[in-house]
């Protein structure tokens, strides 16, 4: 067989992850940052190993992945129900779509400082940061969705004599499918990012909290090791999404 | 013969931004009980409009309209209706025979009989088997053959088509308009059809209404003496077939 037919059988992504740890190798030791404090590649990928050898890091991981979960099964629950109400409703649509894109476009940061005093540096304010962070746009477009369903298809089942109920629950919901499967999608990776962000500035337990353990305790390589935990968590969460919405709904592929 | 629908002085008045749009002028007509009514005009006089009153989708601004002698208020018992945009009409996250299903709810078939009904209505219309198929997995033709079936399965007494034919390629069309034609003579079914295609309104048609004007009136009325069994090659070689479709065509375009 030729080397050439090798390489083909290799997935792309494997060969661009290679090529990206190549390069950081290199900038980390003979390029612009090899007098930084920057570990090189291969540093971080063997602190990396090294920690998922430790039950402190598997116990770091589930915290964040359980304020992630948690933050967003809520907000999922909340958001689809509230979302459809609103969307059924020109009236309710329109006087809450004032309020709800206000709070969408606050970052969650900003209210760390409320949610410290409130829960302290604890899983709870993860949580309610996270939903925070979602519930609003996953609402909005939740609405959008359920607004989206198109006119002759409602008319058809009201010749057909369909009650409203049916129309919802048949029409009007599978319509919005597609847009809360994209509202889903950016709200799972948000999730991440926010538990995240909730350890780093916030204190609360998790891989964003070792993030700034390992950092104020110069261990730089395990800083990148992190790194590349949440990296992989987050191609993780991405693909299991996906792979859900493609038998969810299937029908939008065709 | 008996009138299945009756349409009496309807005006139809929208309003707007630029003043109230007339679009529909003291339309009166009925139609007899198993016939098959095309309603022709020139494209945007109003053939939609009337076809929506008929379906009680929206109420007339001022006439009635009845079906089986009872003035309708919403869209009346034993109505079915066929539209052009089928991809819009159908749920894609249904296969066919659960789109068929349901409509049937308010019928309270059973389990057995609802199997049946799903069944002998694709069969009609040459769908057998592909009642677990999405829509999405058909082509256009049979995509509104299963349209069809759906309104055949709910046995309605009137069938309510709008440009049913006009989102096919030609040879589909011929084979379907031969379908609606099997289906009336099958089920005795009163059709009004809404259609831009003069050739198609006279092939299929007992009588064929003219609308015509600003507001629109009813133009004409032409009767199609036809005889049925009416068949593509020997009704549209017809010499009556093509002074027909002259005369309605003229009127549609405003020359007679």
């Amino acid at each position: 067989m030729h080397s050439v037919d090798v390489l083909r059988r290799v997935p792309p992504w494997i060969i661009s992850t290679l090529v990206a740890l190549l390069v950081w190798q290199l900038v980390a030791t003979v390029g612009p940052a090899a007098e930084s404090s920057i570990p090189t590649a291969s540093e971080a990928v063997l602190a990396l190993v090294r920690m998922l050898g430790e039950g402190a890091t598997w116990l770091a991981v589930w915290e964040t992945i359980q304020m992630a979960g948690l933050g967003f099964i809520i907000a999922v629950l909340i958001a689809i129900p509230v979302g459809v109400l609103i969307g059924l409703s020109s009236f309710a649509f329109r006087s809450t779509k004032f309020t709800f894109d206000f709070f969408k476009v606050i970052p969650p940061i900003v209210i760390i400082p409320i949610t410290i005093l409130v829960f302290g540096p604890s899983l709870q304010m993860g949580i309610f940061l996270v939903v925070f962070a979602i519930v609003f746009a996953l609402a909005i477009q939740t609405a959008y969705g359920v607004r989206d369903v198109d006119p002759v298809l409602l008319e058809t089942m009201r010749c057909y004599r369909q009650g409203v109920l049916r129309q919802i629950w048949y029409a009007r919901l599978p319509s919005a499918g597609p847009f809360i499967a994209v509202g889903i999608r950016i709200a799972a990776a948000a999730a991440l990012i926010v538990a995240v962000v909730a350890g780093l500035i916030g204190g609360a337990p998790g891989l964003g909290r070792e993030l700034l353990l390992t950092q104020a305790g110069g261990q730089s390589d395990q800083t990148f090791a992190i790194v590349l935990l949440l990296g992989i968590l987050g191609v993780l969460v991405s693909r299991g999404i996906g792979w859900a919405q493609r038998r969810v709904i299937f029908w939008t592929a065709s | 013969m008996t009138i299945e629908i009756s349409i009496r002085n309807v005006c139809m008045e929208f309003p707007g931004a630029d003043g109230v749009k007339h679009v529909l002028d003291n339309i009166s007509y009925d139609v007899q009980e198993h016939h098959f009514v095309s309603i022709v005009g020139p494209s945007g006089v109003g053939k939609t409009t009337l076809l929506r009153l008929l379906t009680g989708l929206m109420p007339p601004t001022s006439g009635e309209i009845h079906v089986s002698g009872q003035r309708i208020s919403g869209p009346p018992k034993g109505l079915a209706v066929v539209l052009q945009d089928y991809t819009r009409s159908l749920m894609p996250w249904l296969t066919v025979e659960k789109n068929i299903a349901l409509t049937l709810r308010k019928q309270k078939l059973g389990r057995a009989n609802m199997r049946e009904r799903i069944e002998s209505s694709l069969e009609e219309v040459g769908l057998a088997g592909t009642g677990k198929s999405y829509p999405w997995q058909l082509s256009g033709g049979m995509q509104q053959r299963a349209s069809i079936a759906r309104a055949l399965a709910t046995r309605p007494d009137i069938l309510v088509m709008d440009e049913p034919f006009a989102s096919v390629d030609a040879q589909t069309r011929f084979d379907l308009e031969d379908l609606v034609l099997k289906v009336r003579d099958d089920f005795g079914i009163t059709t009004v059809m809404v259609t831009h295609d003069i050739d198609e309104a006279v092939y299929l048609s007992d009588e064929i209404v003219v609308l015509h004007g600003k507001p629109a009136q009813v133009r004409d009325v032409v009767t199609v003496d036809i005889p049925f069994p009416r068949s593509q090659m020997a009704t549209r070689n017809n010499p009556h077939f093509a002074e027909l479709r002259t005369h309605v065509y003229a009127m549609v375009r405003g020359l007679e």
